[in-house]
């Protein structure tokens, strides 16, 4: 499974990290706004093209780089009904607490899962490569956990099925 | 039958208060503690145990977390190895989300015994309550538990609606001052149109504890307490703080009183230890009186506290805006176990009315008497609901019609999300 | 707690206190499925009336309640009930019984008034078995237990069996999902050798099992599903046995709701320190800003 991971993550990784050239700029439309260039989308010269690494089909990254700004956004595989909701859940709970991850965007971008929006003032005050190293540890474990939330939420149906029915044997 | 009555929910730092609406009592009071598996209080544990495997039945493996008791059962179970005892409260705030929404899921299945997809709730907050806070609660609430709908009130507020129980109270206004003194801590909090000034506000360290200990330094000192065994000294001050004490009006009169006719005042409280089953008895004496002394004149029991209620309720009355002080001052409300001693109102309705009298004649003889003013209304307003005032004035509240069109239903969170929680709107004020 | 207990906390908690102390009381609860309390001192502090109202009133008069109260509660049934409410106890704590065990069984027996209401459908089912097991053929009549709003219990007695149906309902998609699970676990976990002797459970959502399939005004929807206990004769021949069956069989939705809003909870924490966890990562890629003192050569503290 790790093998297969390793190079989606490995090329997840070098992509971010030579995408994370962000420099200061201000707005060529508004005076003294310093927006993320790639919310705003109003001069498309400070765009860059937009990226989509994928595994498979329900696995896939989007990098979409601007000038002083980098949107990442996450589709996590969901296998089934459990797994969406569980993941569901789960990115729902993170997003509630965006507030304290600096770099977690509050809403996803459509059609996918989790997004991040990284500024050159996050690059300023933040090790890059840490921001990185986040970035890959929180796609690897989202994984892991959404599969261990699956096992115990079976784990203890299993249980509370199995304590409900022997009680009929006293 | 439309719907079922609210359920108000009152967690406090060492109580929590839960019942139906519309009663006058809550249904149940119990130590907001909860036992689990553990060592007690340990701060974040490496995470929620992961269930290995699927488990057999003997092992009840994955389950671990229903394995707790809360409240009573809870301290019972205290000395049961294995299990150790934690306060998901701590100074009115919650402090262990896993703890406290297991501590609910509990108090909801096991002893109210309701399903909460049919029920409204109201629970509680403390005053100056960060909004991030009651997003937590409601993501709880309504994602666990899938509650109808949801009212967030503060404590101070209901206090002041409990009062409206009192028959002296003729308007029925959200402005006053509330002296809420629990078990471990006494807040004065002014409130004006249902609106909490939180600058105002000032917590005073004496509370039900200390005036527990205070009874037992007393009872020591006169050499009571020898017949006693040791633990059941906090249980004996306990119980003759709360059996027999009174504010009395003037300290000096009062010990002249008790010295000319001690057999008509000392009072005799008897008791037996719980283990031996041996009969023994305690003559209450001055601290009768002495005992909420103490927040009349701090000096008697603190070194380091030493400014008298009635200082500190002028103090926040005079820190509030001055366009409230007027309603402030006419309107003092107490609530807690800690403000039900007899005459307490009384004492505290004089000695503040001095204080404002001696102010008013100090700024009309300043001005050289060209000002006169036309004095200003000092009431304190005691009712027989203080105890658990903050649970009945939820009551009173969730038992009104337009109760449910106050609160948030799970319709509309789910449309907005936890956010919505961040504003309640003040119950009476027009929209 | 793993299993839910059937008798009603505050009635117990209550009597037990009145009893030592009696005072004048007025209070309202409730139990799971929209089941209302009344307790309350009408005349006089030592006479408690105690009402309850439940939403199948009707249906259940129809399966024998009535001989089920007379039997569990005889002379303390009042005549007429409380308005609004469909039965009212009358205790008078004077004439409770002084034996402190004894007293504890009647506190417990009025404790589970709700209970023994809900059992007679049930006791019904197990009577005309037995009735049709000594016939050996035929069926019962189907007995319907509209006990929420959106959900019922069905049972049916045959000559060898009494089938208990319940209808489920899940009005979140969380709940939905998470429901499936467990009533999948229900289904697969006879399979184990220890608990070979309980009912056996069947599970459908969408088409309603055989036995309900005449009933016209069924709700047909993706959220309604249909949960089949097959009861055999070894748990409800004996009278303690099926005692116990029936307080058992009660309680199977609250408990599997308690049990999914448990689980809910279980994630909640998993989900917090998950969190807390991804945030440690995070904040290991903040730079450390340097507040310490820097010092001149002189030892004085340079403000710059």
């Amino acid at each position: 499974m790790s093998n297969v991971l390793r190079p989606y993550l490995a090329a997840v990784r070098s992509t971010l990290t030579a995408a994370l050239t962000l420099e200061d700029f201000s707005s060529q439309i508004v005076e003294r706004h310093n927006k993320p260039e790639v919310e705003v989308g109003g001069s498309k010269e400070v765009l860059l093209n937009p990226l989509t690494i994928s595994r498979n089909e329900n696995e896939r990254v989007l990098i979409e780089p601007s000038i002083n700004s980098i949107r990442l956004s996450i589709k996590i595989k969901q296998a089934d009904e459990i797994e969406r909701i569980l993941c569901h859940k789960f990115t729902r709970f993170m997003m509630q607490r965006a507030e304290s991850f600096i770099v977690l965007r509050r809403k996803p971008v459509k059609g996918y899962d989790i997004s991040f929006l990284i500024t050159n003032h996050h690059t300023d005050s933040m090790l890059k490569h840490k921001i990185v190293d986040f970035i890959i540890q929180f796609m690897e474990e989202v994984d892991k956990e959404i599969s261990e939330m699956k096992l115990s939420l079976n784990a203890r149906a299993r249980v509370v099925a199995e304590s409900y029915l022997s009680a009929f044997n006293s | 039958m439309s719907v079922l009555a609210p359920i108000i929910c009152d967690n406090g730092t060492g109580f929590s208060k839960v019942g139906y609406a519309g009663n006058s009592d809550p249904s149940f009071v119990f130590p907001t503690a909860i036992a689990t598996r553990g060592p007690a209080s340990q701060p974040t544990r490496g995470g929620p145990p992961v269930p290995s495997k699927p488990g057999s039945l003997a092992s009840k493996r994955g389950v671990e977390d229903l394995d707790f008791f809360i409240g009573d059962e809870a301290l019972a179970n205290a000395k049961t190895p294995g299990y150790g005892v934690n306060y998901p409260i701590r100074h009115g705030q919650i402090d262990n989300w896993d703890y406290m929404e297991r501590y609910w899921e509990q108090t909801i299945f096991k002893y109210l015994r309701c399903e909460p997809e049919d029920h409204y709730f109201l629970l509680t907050e403390p005053p100056l309550n960060a909004p991030e806070n009651r997003e937590q609660t409601a993501e709880i609430f309504f994602e666990s538990f899938n509650i109808k709908g949801l009212y967030i009130a503060v404590q101070a507020v209901l206090a002041l609606a409990a009062s409206w129980s009192s028959n002296r109270v003729t308007d029925r206004t959200l402005t006053g001052t509330v002296i809420d003194s629990g078990d471990g801590v006494t807040h004065v909090i002014p409130c004006a149109e249902g609106y909490v000034i939180g600058s105002a506000i000032k917590h005073i360290p004496i509370a039900g504890r200390d005036i527990t200990q205070f009874v037992l330094n007393l009872l020591r000192e006169r050499g009571e307490m020898v017949n006693v065994p040791p633990e059941e000294h906090m249980k004996v001050a306990g119980r003759v703080k709360e059996n027999y004490s009174y504010v009395c009006q003037d300290i000096v009169k009062e010990f002249r009183k008790y010295d000319v006719e001690p057999y008509k005042y000392f009072e005799r409280y008897e008791d037996e230890y719980s283990v031996t089953g041996k009969k023994y008895a305690v003559d209450v004496g001055y601290e009768r009186f002495l005992a909420p002394e103490i927040f009349f004149n701090p000096e008697i029991y603190s070194s380091d506290f030493l400014t008298p209620l009635p200082e500190i309720v002028d103090g926040v009355i005079q820190q509030s805006p001055i366009d409230v002080r007027r309603g402030l001052y006419k309107n003092i409300v107490l609530s807690g176990g800690s403000t039900m001693f007899q005459h307490f109102g009384q004492r505290l309705k004089r000695d503040l009315k001095q204080i404002v009298d001696r102010r008013l004649e100090n700024t009309s003889v300043q001005s050289g008497s060209h000002m006169k003013s036309s004095g200003v209304e000092v009431d304190v307003i005691s009712h027989k609901r203080q105890r658990y005032a903050v649970w009945f004035g939820g009551s009173l509240m969730a038992s009104l019609p337009e109760f449910y069109s106050f609160c948030h239903t799970k319709a509309q969170y789910d449309e907005i999300g936890p956010s919505i929680c961040r504003r309640y709107q003040i119950f009476g004020s027009a929209t | 707690m793993i299993l839910l207990e059937s008798n009603n906390y505050i009635i117990q908690t209550t009597l037990a206190e009145k009893l030592t102390k009696p005072s004048s009381l007025d209070v309202q609860f409730v139990d799971f499925d929209d089941v209302r309390f009344h307790l309350s001192t009408p005349e006089r502090k030592t006479q408690l009336v105690l009402s309850m109202s439940i939403r199948c009133w009707d249906e259940l008069v129809r399966y024998g309640v009535h001989s089920i109260l007379q039997r569990e509660y005889g002379s303390m049934v009042k005549a007429q009930p409380e308005p609004e409410y469909n039965v009212s106890l009358e205790l008078d704590l004077e004439q409770f019984p002084a034996d402190p065990e004894a007293r504890e069984s009647l506190i417990q027996s009025i404790s589970l008034l709700k209970r023994n209401v809900l059992a007679a459908p049930f006791e019904t089912a197990f009577t005309t078995q037995k009735e049709l097991a000594a016939a050996g053929s035929g069926q019962g009549e189907l007995l319907a237990l509209h006990y929420r709003d959106e959900e019922a219990i069905y049972v049916q007695a045959s000559f060898d069996r009494v089938t208990v149906i319940f209808s489920t309902m899940f009005r979140e998609e969380t709940d939905r999902i998470f429901g499936k699970v467990f009533l999948q676990e229900f289904v697969d976990a006879r399979r184990l050798p220890t608990i070979q002797s309980a009912p056996q459970v069947l599970y459908t959502t969408n088409t309603p099992p055989l036995e309900l399939s005449h009933i016209p005004d069924l709700v047909q929807t993706e959220d309604v599903g249909y949960v089949t206990f097959i009861l055999f004769p070894r748990h409800f021949e004996k009278q303690p046995i099926a005692e116990s069956t029936i307080s058992h069989i009660q309680s199977f939705r609250d408990y599997l709701h308690y049990h999914i809003k448990c689980s809910k909870a279980y994630m909640h924490s998993r989900m917090r320190h998950r969190v807390s966890e991804f945030q440690k990562v995070l904040n290991r890629a903040k730079t450390e800003v340097a507040t310490g003192e820097r010092k001149t050569v002189s030892g004085r503290s340079l403000v710059r």
